[in-house]
């Protein structure tokens, strides 16, 4: 009986230890240290369909510049991320904008993500306990359950993880009611340098009004192996990245 | 003779009679007046909400009011616009786009509810002119001028002449950003609503967020807005299938239903004040028809039932309470109307209060005479009730027993 207990929580150990490294593994090939990309996203909503094409430049997870290139009423329009604060600028009303925390729910550019998808640094690491539920060959599917003191809004994640690729396929998210609100789905997964990166991702809230909506982020040009220079990073670039 | 036994004995105890009398009298009034200063500080607050922005009933696409977003526009203002102006029993209408969007003035950025208005026709509609505290009004012909919250303006440190800059999204969801000069900024007394809402006019607002001939909802003022629910029905009925009519009491439910629930909070307090004054009542009875227990004794040899003597203490209660709690409605009803028309005004109580939307320190009572019929019914059920117990306690007595009643 002793044995089967020992058993038992030696396997739980080792599952646990599995589930870890594979999070360790996809965030480590998802986040290089300097990231230059274009992309093209495509929002869904009641009111038709909308594409945005955008230029971005990152350093770790914790500081990214974007600029939007497409619609034109929309050109110039620059957002800087510093750790969990972000600012605008508007060429229209040469303004650059904090944007509060009382706007961080709001959605970012009419897509279903919000400015606080864009900022938020949390780590599945470091900020959820992991669980393995299943393992098929190269496929898991991991449980993510946020830590007690993680400033996280989600009450558990679903991944579906490509573990050769260590990318993911599909994330699943779910309130403090343990309610699905949202599906996070990749695809067309390509190796750039030594990541290997999922293209395409499309984001669809399960929200009963929102059935009509989608976000989907089409990576056109990814590159990990560049220097990015500093001064993306300050607030002056918001305006002189503008034009 | 039962009758005549009783006023005989409720005019040859005067002392007794004239304190059960006081006693039910005092209650009925106090209970009177307590429930319609509750009603009427009730009706205050809801009417403040009603008046000032709200309105007494809004048309909008079904389930605008469950997502309040760009999915559930009207498309097409203009055809309401004409359902509207043909119904006879609208007195006026008006429609608002509401949107959300950051606002920021040279210190701080606040997310803010921006509502392109019609100025001319919310003049009548809600309080937002009579509200001004300083600079002016907006007028159908302002383009980039802006009429503000006096919170908001606290929070984005500006005054009149102050420039803002709006951020928000245009009904394409392309980013809508424009620089708007403070021309007014006004006070209405609600907290929440002075601290995040900014007015525009609606046909500037429409040419930056692209919302030309769409509104978020109309807000409608009716000939005789009493009948709510009838009214709006009536005009649900003459809406395209798409569109829904919603009455004040539906778009203030949350506000609503807090006033039931303080409601009955008042309700319980005054119960617990009410079952003092019964059981002092019926203590007072006891006592009373203790004291004559010699006397029931001696109608009891003389022939009369126990039947009788419960008939007999019966009418004597039911003359008190129906003379005592008629005295009580009247100059409880007489205090409710008085301060209904000229209401009492408690410095301060407003300031204690703006979170639940009480914006004046006048609090008017309502005079409702349902109220007051069912306020008086339950004093006068009380006092009967007292009666009961002592009454059949003396009657165990046998007519021996109760004479030789010390």
């Amino acid at each position: 009986m002793k044995y089967l207990f020992f058993l038992l929580l030696f396997s739980l150990t080792l599952d646990a230890n599995e589930a870890q490294n594979i999070i360790k593994k996809l965030e480590k090939n998802l986040r290089g240290d300097y990231m230059y990309g274009t992309m093209k996203m495509i929002v869904t909503s009641k009111r038709g369909q909308r594409t945005v094409k955008i230029e971005s430049w990152s350093k770790g997870n914790d500081k990214s510049f974007i600029k939007i290139l497409y619609p034109k009423k929309d050109k110039g329009i620059t957002f800087l991320k510093l750790d969990t604060q972000m600012w605008q600028y508007i060429p229209k009303i040469e303004r650059t904008i904090k944007i509060p925390s009382s706007m961080m729910l709001q959605s970012w550019m009419g897509s279903d993500f919000t400015n606080d998808d864009m900022v938020k640094e949390s780590s599945f690491e470091e900020d959820y306990h992991t669980k393995l539920l299943s393992k098929r060959g190269n496929f898991a599917t991991l449980e993510l359950i946020p830590k007690e003191d993680a400033a996280v809004v989600w009450g558990k994640i679903i991944i579906d993880v490509d573990i050769k690729n260590a990318a993911p396929l599909k994330e699943t998210f779910y309130d403090d009611r343990m309610k699905k609100v949202r599906i996070l789905t990749f695809s067309k997964i390509e190796k750039h340098g030594s990541h290997t990166i999922p293209m395409i991702m499309e984001l669809k809230p399960l929200d009963a009004n929102k059935k009509k909506n989608s976000t989907k982020v089409i990576y056109e040009k990814i590159d990990f192996d560049t220097h990015i220079d500093a001064s993306y990073f300050t607030k002056h670039a918001l305006k002189r990245y503008s034009r | 003779m039962r009758f005549t036994l009783a006023l005989k004995n409720i005019l040859k105890s005067k002392g007794r009679s004239l304190t059960t009398l006081l006693l039910s009298l005092f209650t009925t009034t106090l209970f009177i007046v307590y429930v319609a200063f509750m009603d009427g500080s009730h009706h205050q607050i809801i009417k403040s909400s009603v008046e000032i922005y709200t309105g007494y009933a809004h048309v909008n696409l079904k389930g605008y009011r469950d997502e309040s977003d760009y999915g559930n526009l009207i498309e097409d203002a203009s055809s309401i616009d004409e359902i509207l102006r043909n119904d006879t029993s609208i007195k006026t209408y008006a429609p608002r786009f509401e949107t959300y969007a950051l606002l920021s003035g040279d210190e701080k950025s606040v997310g803010s509810m921006i509502v392109g208005i019609i100025p001319s026709k919310e003049e009548k509609l809600s309080k937002l002119a009579s509200s001004l505290s300083k600079g002016e009004y907006l007028n159908d012909n302002d383009t980039n001028a802006i009429y503000i919250g006096i919170k908001l303006a606290e929070r984005l440190k500006i005054t009149i002449g102050s420039q803002i800059a709006m951020v928000g999204s245009s009904i394409d969801y392309s980013i809508a950003a424009d620089i708007f000069t403070v021309k007014g900024i006004f006070k209405t007394g609600l907290f929440d609503f002075d601290a995040q809402s900014a007015f525009v006019n609606k046909s500037y607002l429409d040419s930056v967020i692209l919302s030309d001939n769409k509104a978020t909802y109309f807000t409608v003022d009716f000939q005789n807005n009493d009948h709510i629910n009838k009214v709006t029905s009536a005009l649900q009925a003459k809406l395209p299938s798409q569109y829904e009519a919603v009455g004040w009491d539906s778009l203030l439910s949350s506000l609503v239903q807090a006033m039931l629930v303080d409601s009955i909070f008042g309700y319980i307090s005054i119960s617990i004040f009410f079952l003092v004054i019964f059981f002092v009542v019926m203590i007072f009875s006891y006592v009373n028809i203790y004291t004559r227990t010699r006397e029931i004794g001696l109608l009891r040899a003389l022939g009369l039932t126990s039947k009788d003597i419960f008939i007999i203490l019966f009418i004597e209660i039911l003359l008190l309470a129906t003379v005592a709690v008629s005295i009580g409605a009247i100059i409880g009803g007489v205090i409710a109307h008085h301060y209904e028309l000229q209401p009492i005004v408690i410095d301060g109580i407003a300031e204690m209060y703006k979170d639940y939307g009480l914006v004046s320190d006048e609090v008017p009572m309502h005079f409702d005479l349902f109220t007051i019929t069912w306020n008086a019914l339950t004093i006068f059920i009380l006092n009967l009730l007292a009666i009961v117990y002592p009454a059949l306690k003396i009657n165990k007595l046998t007519a021996t027993e109760a004479m030789r009643y010390v």
